[in-house]
């Protein structure tokens, strides 16, 4: 499968009036029933095809049971959402049933299960009767998207035995057998056909979560440290899985607080750290971000977010905790917050971010999104483009080292144990030896370098890019994080011609980058419900927005529906 | 050497404190270190907050003052980073045992090498007085005038519930003691705790006198772990020395046997190599 070229005709069926250029496939069922997986499998599938393809993984806060829905789509250009009008639709359940048939595209395919949907649209497989006879009976359901969609793109039988190989290795005799069932019945039922091209793009398909790892990883990486919790859990998953190949050392300590304050404690002797969370998990660790901010740790901490507030709503998304992200720590210090457009920039911020803290030694937060985090998309990075985070280190042996010496940027040179020296972190305001002091004098003073810090850092963001720009003319659109990727995909649905104007800094933030934008009519795009990222852009440039698009229902925007918003808002 | 060990900083502790017993054990501890070949520069020290926690300040090692009942995982951090390290962590009862408890006792579950020492007033003294997890019952302080309530916590025996593979205790008026105790506990291969008896001369009455006449020295330590167990239900006598002792895995080493993240820090084109090969398996 890997090494064969697709025995494909490269022309175009028309599959939906529209778009005829994008395939999407959505898969639903109970969670327990391989849903999640099955969308994985068909994603790398589409990608295999050399195309591009976005997945969007939609599942409860249970175990089993429920609605779990997985929607692929792909193009053979360049895509940023998944939508949710599908050519192809695989329901393993009368559930999913019920709450996919709404979603099909004119000219679609309706796949049901007739041991579970009577007198369904479509067309019905026995799922439940020939699963039955399987050890794994319900897990195994899963398998039949694969099946399915394997005989109606037109995928030989041996193809699809490859592919079972590959995705579903465990217990992977009953997996083909089933598969074959399938897929046979699908040949004999099942009259649509539809025709993928093959594109020429060879990139794979990570989630933001992997992506932000792998950045990370590039820039030099040396322990990553979590406490469960969705929809961040996965960066623990993968940094354990990678434990001996990457050499990061993963830690799953007992709670956040435990897991901030080791991260501190790591980065004292030189480990570069990043540990990752939600938004109850980071509240955790607010105590310790300001610590890191007084004893100028560098710490990188990833921001997850999820609908809140409190456990809100578990395995959904939001973008609600901006203002949580910026007001971060107690007291008054540097703080860093960046957050990623795509999967592509989560592994290139990443690593920017690991090295911009351990540059000016003050923390930060990646904030990101279950939709960024937990969704797949292709990628197409350099590792070797990544700077190797370095600080600045004392060198000056004939001089006495003092952990926070005054300088002129308000960086002080590091030094690491085991050392001759003595080095002192101090969580207290402390003199340039790192003793606690009460003097006024010096309390001022050390005040004053970490303000340097920031302004310098200010200095230095002006040289990077901190604001992203896509398009060149029409209205002008604001949005920021994973809601950028909506946006994009929505204009395309739409046709619509726009300028998307988004920080990917936005702490400082670059109002350096935005001064054209104060006296224009600009539109903006979020998931929150108040409107958070319109108050920042008001309160830091005086940017009023004439339209403030807001989406607070746990699920991303739909292209489709985005773009019927925004040519009502333009 | 030895005055070497202190910073300058002037030192702001009541007049009689326990504690100044404690910061004189430390400087005899990093002698005696060095003697078995473990020098200063590897050893890294931590606080919480509270009067103990001004030791950091006191003693001239390298170090992070670290936040209430935090300083058990921010020396955990040290010694995963860097395993070559000695990590000591001083806390208080109401920091170790109270803020800090579960900190401590997930420290001993999964056996991190590190050193607590912690400096058992039984009151928050810092913050004037109020009743901490070891006082009494009936203890007065500003936030139980009429006197605690509560039932004091027995730490050691948490500590040995929890797994640690090294419970003791000392006392802050026998620092010859003291000295040998942390020396052991610093040099055990895993989790140690030493609970030192530290007299409040402020806002306790005759500490001293009391932990005087009722402090004994343990010959060694309990044979099994029940014992140790009952060893710290006496409240009459007081023992001091290692109640329990055992070897087992230690945490950094059960996930690297052989890498120190930090000195052997992989190279930056190993990484890349690693990094892109990740990718190719999923393009």
């Amino acid at each position: 499968m890997t090494e064969k070229p697709f025995p494909f005709k490269p022309f175009i069926i028309c599959i939906g009036e529209m778009m005829s250029e994008i395939f999407t496939y959505i898969i639903g069922g109970k969670a327990g029933e391989g849903v999640k997986k099955a969308g994985a499998a068909a994603a790398n599938l589409f990608s295999k095809m050399g195309r591009k393809t976005f997945k969007m993984d939609d599942y409860q806060s249970l175990i089993r049971g429920g609605h779990n829905f997985s929607a692929v789509s792909t193009s053979i250009d360049d895509i940023y959402s998944h939508y949710m009008e599908a050519d192809l639709i695989v329901n393993l359940d009368d559930r999913s049933y019920d709450l996919h048939k709404d979603h099909l595209k004119k000219d679609g395919l309706m796949i049901y299960n007739s041991g579970d949907t009577e007198n369904g649209e479509g067309i019905g497989l026995p799922i439940d009767d020939l699963s039955e006879e399987y050890s794994k009976s319900d897990l195994i359901k899963g398998v039949t998207g694969i099946a399915v969609l394997s005989a109606v793109i037109g995928l030989e039988k041996d193809e699809l035995e490859n592919l079972i190989e590959k995705e579903y290795s465990r217990g992977v005799d009953e997996n083909l057998s089933f598969a074959e069932e399938i897929y046979d019945l699908a040949e004999e039922k099942i009259d649509n056909r539809f025709t993928l091209e093959e594109g020429d793009d060879d990139s794979p398909i990570f989630s933001g979560n992997e992506a932000l790892s792998l950045g990370a990883a590039s820039a030099g990486l040396d322990m990553y440290i979590g406490y469960p919790m969705t929809p961040a859990s996965s960066i623990l998953h993968f940094f354990a899985a990678h434990k001996k190949d990457l050499q990061i050392m993963p830690i799953h300590p007992e709670n956040e607080i435990s897991v901030a304050n080791i991260a501190v404690g790591a980065t004292m002797p030189g480990a570069r750290v990043m540990v990752g969370s939600s938004g109850g998990g980071l509240a955790l660790m607010e105590e310790t971000i300001s610590l890191a901010g007084m004893t100028e740790s560098p710490v990188l901490f990833v921001l997850a977010s999820r609908p809140g507030p409190s456990t809100g709503v578990p395995t959904y998304t939001e973008q609600g905790d901006l203002n949580f992200a910026l007001n971060q720590g107690h007291g008054e210090f540097p703080l860093v917050v960046a957050s990623p457009g795509s999967m592509e920039e989560a592994f290139y911020l990443a690593g920017e971010m690991l090295d911009l803290l351990w540059e000016y030694q003050t923390p930060g937060i990646f904030l990101t999104e279950k939709h960024l985090s937990e969704s797949s998309m292709n990628i197409d990075v350099d590792p070797s483009s990544v700077a190797w985070a370095e600080p600045k280190k004392f060198e000056d042996d004939s001089d006495e080292y003092k952990r926070y010496e005054m300088t002129d940027d308000g960086v002080s040179p590091l030094k690491f144990p085991p050392s001759e020296d003595v080095i002192k972190w101090n969580s207290y305001e402390n003199d340039e030896k790192g003793i606690t002091t009460e003097d006024p004098v010096k309390i001022t003073k050390m005040h004053d370098k970490r303000r340097t810090k920031n302004e310098k850092l200010i200095v230095d963001m002006k040289e990077k890019e901190t604001v992203n720009h896509f398009g060149n003319s029409g209205p002008v659109i604001f949005t920021y994080g994973s809601t950028t990727m909506s946006v994009r995909e929505a204009l395309r649905a739409g046709k619509i011609e726009a300028k998307i104007v988004q920080p990917k800094y936005l702490k400082p933030f670059p109002f350096w980058e935005l001064e054209e934008y104060m006296d224009q009519d600009v539109i903006v795009v979020e998931q929150s419900s108040t409107g958070q990222f319109a108050s920042l852009l008001r309160e830091k440039c005086n940017i009023i927005p004439k339209t403030v698009i807001r989406k607070y229902d746990g699920r991303p925007f739909e292209p489709i529906e985005l773009a019927e918003k925004l040519k009502e808002a333009i | 050497m030895a005055e070497k060990l202190g910073t300058g900083a002037e030192n702001t502790w009541c007049p009689g404190c326990g504690n100044f017993g404690i910061l004189n054990t430390m400087k005899n501890v990093v002698e005696k270190l060095e003697e078995d070949d473990i020098g200063r520069e590897k050893l890294l020290i931590s606080a919480g907050i509270g009067c103990h926690a001004k030791i950091f300040d006191y003693l001239n090692l390298s170090g992070l003052y670290s936040i209430h009942g935090r300083e058990i995982a921010t020396i955990q951090g040290m010694k995963f980073a860097n395993p070559d390290l000695k990590v000591i962590g001083f806390g208080g009862d109401g920091d170790a045992y109270g803020e800090g408890l579960s900190h401590l006792i997930f420290a001993a579950k999964r056996n991190a090498d590190i050193t607590m020492i912690v400096h058992n007033n039984s009151s928050y003294s810092l913050t004037t007085g109020q009743m901490s997890p070891t006082s009494e019952k009936g203890y007065k302080g500003p936030s139980t005038p009429e006197g605690s309530i509560e039932e004091p916590l027995n730490p050691l025996m948490v500590m040995l519930s929890a797994g640690a593979s090294f419970v003791s205790r000392g006392y802050a008026g026998k620092i010859e003691h003291l000295t040998d105790l942390i020396v052991e506990a610093v040099e055990h291969e895993g989790f140690s705790l030493v609970d030192v008896l530290q007299p409040c001369v402020v806002f306790h009455d005759d500490q001293y006198q009391k932990y005087n006449q009722a402090v004994e020295i343990l010959k060694e330590p309990a044979e099994t772990k029940y014992e140790a167990m009952e060893l710290t239900e006496k409240t009459e006598k007081l023992p001091i020395g290692v109640f329990y002792k055992e070897d087992k895995p230690v945490y950094h080493e059960e996930i690297y046997p052989d890498l120190n993240v930090v000195e052997d820090k992989i190279n930056k084109d190993e990484r890349r190599e690693q990094i892109e090969e990740i990718l190719k398996e999923k393009a």
